[in-house]
């Protein structure tokens, strides 16, 4: 026993100076790494949201790897440590204080909601600019972050963007389905506002679980109550499983579902027929940005062939954001480079022209509505 | 009308597979009193082997026909059938004798693994089945009940039937009864209890995979994660209808099924988990042998 | 001798630990905070499951509820941390006994099943309830101040945990070694006998569950204001388990050994994030060879004072609670 006793303790001694020497490790390969200039990048590259978070990965990394061949910004190279966020509030809090002990310039990421709160809390006390290019809950802003700079459009313009489409095509009765996560009742909430708001009612206000794969009750609900549009604000997983189902069932109306959903894979699961004349409120991507045929092009060539994800054009347009703000801030001071961004004016970027609001968001947003014809995504207007 | 009709045929779908997987954890439960956490895991298996297969044929270029899709089913039960042989022979058969708590902790960990083992191997992303089954149907009472349905609720049945044939008219059925029953004296008599106990999980273990396999091919999409609220579920099922009672699996899964449906129709889809395990809760305290269980002197 | 080396042990532990910050950057700070968290509720859970031998698979539960109450009180009505400490607490204990006192009767079997059932059910609740801020949970809880000063930083935070693991461990093990720990201990063993001796099985499996409550939400309080927004994903199904995995790796009922077994389930997929993947089937195995080959635990409790019957604890352990009734010749076939 007393053998075992010195044993642990002697192991737990020496994980605890490794651990001291690891860390004072890290800290001198930050310092011995001041040629280049060091980005964290803050996704989920595992888990559920792992696709997702690795399409905004290789755009980050075309991005930076644009801007070196171009000669980098301040006379140095930019390098990317990337961190994995897991879509989870506590892996994103350690992942996040992992960045900031590896002294980063700034840091662009941020995919879900639920775990950029926090860790945009961690760059807040470090005193780091977080440029988030995906993650778009209206608590983001509400928090009043100064380093905090969101350039996705927010969940109430995806949620007028809807309602305004409903009421163009008049769509009066509107029943709306969440699947309970933070970000899909977040918009179902503001879509309820911005439907009744513009003279609709909300005939359904229904929640799902994410994991649920039979939705028979619900469309028998639905099909009873008639609705003129169904609005799904969560995941395509779900999604794809209700569109067919919905078909199925034959309930009325017009279907719509918000960005979680845009995925090529809801069409997959939906089945191409069911899935014709799906309406989605997304930030397009880059196949239905004007100018970003050689982005698009370049992208399937670095990546085997691979389309850009739903989030790979916003997150590259981050990037480039950073760098222009480096140029202009001249420093990679926090505190110039805060600024800088801050003071973005119409910055030129895929899709989009950057400029922040008072609470650090686009002031127009970028929404737009697609349609499934043919079984692919097409604009809707 | 229509709508009570139709929410009882949508509910004894899903209470079909709940039925099927209640089973396996009835009889493992009446055999060795295990509660085998891991048998969600084995739906789940199930559906990822019957997707694998399914794409083979299809990819094969022979096109999955009616009698491909059989074929696939059967073989989906046989090798998931022996998977569950094997966990029994690894993770279970040493632990017997141990306290009851080692053999759950075993449990779980068996859960753990196959979850994250099915993680690695087809990935964590939803995976699309390589079928699209009919979408055509009868229209019953003003309510729309398509073929597949009842084709699933069918072979269901089927399989069910089968069950309580081999359980009450062939030998290994009488010796698994017997074992059940006392498990001492079962080997006095020369029964080999091992091989008994082995068959009781490759039967468990295949019907949830059939279970697993329907589910797959009815909602169109399989993920590792599938299988873990719906053994929960199914354990409540099992104990709906009397823990350890094999007429008792079937009623409850289908009870549950269409209690559930109900329910969602009721209260909203985000409240039917509640609903499902406050019956659970409920049932165990107030009325622990559930509808059709044997009173047994048991404690702890 | 023995007792003044393992005093020295300790000594030199406590003192790495308390230099820990000064020697370590951020991120391995916040590791070894999310380590002491863990120690907090694997020595609350200990009680539960390893002195007690209740199997709770919903022990997160009790997590939420002292994480949700904190929050709450402190968002909604301003009430300053260090009330709602003892009323996070006080609450835990209660859900605990409301909980306990129709179920703990129950198999342990069963038992296992409606503690995770239950936890389940705080989760869907804590999504669908808007006092819990639904599936967005409770964020912009401030920060908790001792005398004016704000506990803000990482160092304060690792320090605060560092004293509450500290004086957890302290009280679980004296709770161990006392009349209680031993009552608890006889009801593992064998409950009859427990019965027949005049301990009052129900009543002191209740007061273990809601010891092992109140010490997991008082984690949960502290956790409230560390991470300052708290969600329901922080309080799944999967949290449970590393909490108990923690438990069975180190050593049902051991102090030292659930000490070790929270650092080991932090630190290790920390170190293994290479093979992220892989971790929790790693882990999966790991708990079915630990049953198999060591159920005792990597650093297993002694339960005798005397030398002798320490060599001899993992044989005492085995095999004495076997209510399957089987004659062990058959099963070595």
């Amino acid at each position: 026993m007393r053998k075992w006793t010195s044993v642990i303790t002697a192991a737990l001694l020496t994980l605890s100076l490794g651990v001291a020497g690891c860390a004072n490790q890290g800290q001198l390969s930050g310092a011995s790494g001041g040629e280049d200039i060091l980005v964290g990048v803050l996704l989920p590259v595992t888990g559920n949201n792992a696709t997702d978070g690795k399409d905004m990965q290789n755009a980050i990394e075309m991005a930076i790897k644009k801007i070196n061949d171009g000669g980098g910004v301040l006379g140095k190279k930019l390098k990317i440590e990337v961190a994995d966020d897991g879509c989870d509030p506590q892996m994103a809090t350690t992942a996040a204080n992992k960045l900031v002990s590896q002294n980063v310039v700034a840091v662009v990421g941020g995919y879900c909601s639920g775990a950029t709160l926090p860790s945009s809390g961690v760059f807040k006390n470090a005193n780091i600019p977080m440029i988030v290019p995906a993650a778009n809950s209206a608590k983001l802003p509400a928090q009043g972050y100064d380093t905090l700079f969101l350039i996705n459009g927010l969940t109430p313009d995806q949620a007028q963007t809807a309602a305004d489409y409903m009421a163009a095509n008049q769509a009066k009765k509107v029943a709306l389905v969440h699947d309970n996560s933070a970000y899909a009742k977040d918009l179902a909430d503001f879509a309820k506002a911005a439907v009744e708001k513009s003279g609709g009612t909300v005939v359904a206000y229904e929640a799902i679980n994410p994991e649920e794969k039979d939705f028979s009750a619900l469309a028998t609900k639905l099909k009873g109550i008639a609705p003129d549009a169904t609005y799904f604000t969560g995941y395509y997983a779900a999604g794809g499983l209700m569109v067919k189902q919905f078909k199925q069932k034959g309930v009325f109306g017009l279907f719509m579902v918000g960005d979680g959903s845009f995925s090529e894979d809801i069409i997959k699961i939906a089945g191409a027929d069911q899935a014709e004349g799906l309406l989605i409120t997304a930030t397009p991507t880059a196949e239905f940005i004007p100018d970003a045929e050689a982005f698009t092009t370049e992208y399937k060539q670095t990546y085997g062939n691979l389309a850009p994800g739903p989030f790979s054009a916003l997150s590259y347009n981050a990037v480039n954001l950073l760098a222009d703000a480096l140029k202009r801030a001249n420093s990679t001071d926090h505190d110039a480079l805060k600024k800088a961004i801050k003071e973005t004016k119409d910055f030129q970027a895929l899709g989009q022209t950057i400029s922040f609001n008072a609470q650090n968001t686009l002031d127009t947003s970028n929404f737009a509505v697609l349609k499934v014809a043919g079984g692919k995504f097409t604009l809707a207007k | 009308m229509d709508i009570l009709v139709q929410t009882l045929a949508d509910g004894l779908v899903i209470g079909a597979f709940y039925s099927l997987i209640a089973l396996g954890y009835t009889m493992v439960f009446g055999i060795i009193k295990l509660l085998n956490f891991a048998h969600g895991d084995l739906y789940m298996l199930g559906a990822f082997v019957g997707y694998t297969l399914l794409s083979l044929l299809s990819g094969s270029g022979t096109g999955a026909g009616l009698m491909g899709i059989v074929v696939v089913l059967l073989l989906t039960m046989v090798i998931v059938g022996l998977i569950g042989m094997g966990i029994e022979r690894v993770a279970y058969r040493p632990l017997l004798l141990a306290p009851r708590l080692s053999i759950l902790i075993t449990a779980l960990g068996v859960s753990l693994f196959l979850e994250n083992g099915s993680m690695i191997a087809w990935g964590a992303q939803y995976q699309v089945y390589p079928l699209q089954l009919s979408h055509d149907g009868w229209n019953v009472l003003g309510a729309q009940i398509t073929y597949t349905q009842m084709g699933l609720v069918l072979i269901s049945a089927l399989l069910m039937l089968g069950l309580h044939q081999f359980i009450s008219r062939t030998l290994y059925g009488k010796a698994m009864r017997a074992i059940a029953h006392d498990q001492t004296a079962c080997h006095l008599m020369g029964i080999d209890v091992h091989k008994v106990i082995g068959l009781t999980f490759f039967i468990g273990a295949s019907l949830a995979a059939g279970a697993g396999t329907m589910a797959g091919a009815y909602y169109g999409t399989v993920n590792f994660m599938m299988g873990f609220i719906i053994g929960l579920k199914a354990f409540t099922a099992a104990v709906l209808g009397g823990i350890g009672s094999i007429p008792g699996a079937m009623l409850g899964g289908l009870l549950l099924g269409m209690m559930e449906t109900a329910g969602t129709f009721v209260f909203g889809g985000s409240w039917k988990d509640v609903v499902a395990f406050s019956l659970l809760i409920l049932i165990l305290v107030l009325r622990p042998t559930g509808i059709m269980g044997e009173k047994v002197t048991e404690r702890m | 001798m023995s007792l003044s080396r393992k005093k020295i042990s300790v000594a030199l532990l406590l003192i790495v630990l308390c230099l820990l910050p000064f020697l370590s950057n951020n991120y391995w700070l916040d590791v070894a905070t999310l380590a002491l968290f863990y120690v907090v509720l694997a020595q609350g859970l200990n009680v539960v499951v390893g002195f007690a031998g209740l199997l709770d698979l919903g022990y997160a539960a009790f997590f939420a509820v002292g994480a949700y109450t904190t929050g709450i009180l402190m968002t909604v009505y301003h009430w300053s941390f260090w009330l709602t400490l003892p009323v996070a607490m006080a609450f835990a204990a209660v859900v605990g006994v409301i909980v306990g006192a129709p179920t703990l009767r129950l198999r342990s079997d069963y038992l296992a099943i409606v503690t995770l059932g239950f936890g389940e059910i705080i989760r869907i609740l804590a999504i669908n309830l808007s006092i819990t801020g639904s599936a967005s949970g409770i964020y912009g809880i401030p920060r908790p101040s001792i005398g004016g000063y704000v506990l803000s930083g990482q160092m304060d935070f690792y320090y605060l945990i560092l004293i509450v693991a500290v004086l957890a461990v302290l009280a679980v093990r004296r709770l161990g070694t006392s009349r209680l720990g031993r009552a608890w201990m006889y009801i593992r063993e064998d409950e009859d006998a427990a019965e027949a001796m005049g301990i009052n099985r129900i009543n002191m499996k209740l007061l273990a569950y809601s010891i092992g409550a109140v010490i997991g939400s008082m984690a949960g309080s502290i956790f409230a204001v560390k991470m300052s927004a708290i969600a329901p994903l922080s309080f799944s199904f999967t949290q449970s388990i590393m909490i108990l995995l923690a438990v069975v790796l180190g050593g049902l009922g051991s102090i030292p050994g659930v000490v070790l077994g929270a650092v080991l389930v932090i630190a290790l997929p920390e170190l293994l994030r290479s093979v992220e993947d892989w971790r929790y089937l790693i882990f999966g195995a790991a708990l079915v060879a630990m049953m198999i080959f060591r159920p005792q635990g990597l650093w297993p409790a002694r339960y005798e004072v005397s030398k002798t019957a320490s060599r001899v604890s993992p044989s005492v352990r085995k095999g004495d609670e076997a209510d399957v009734s089987l004659d062990v010749e058959k099963y070595n076939a």
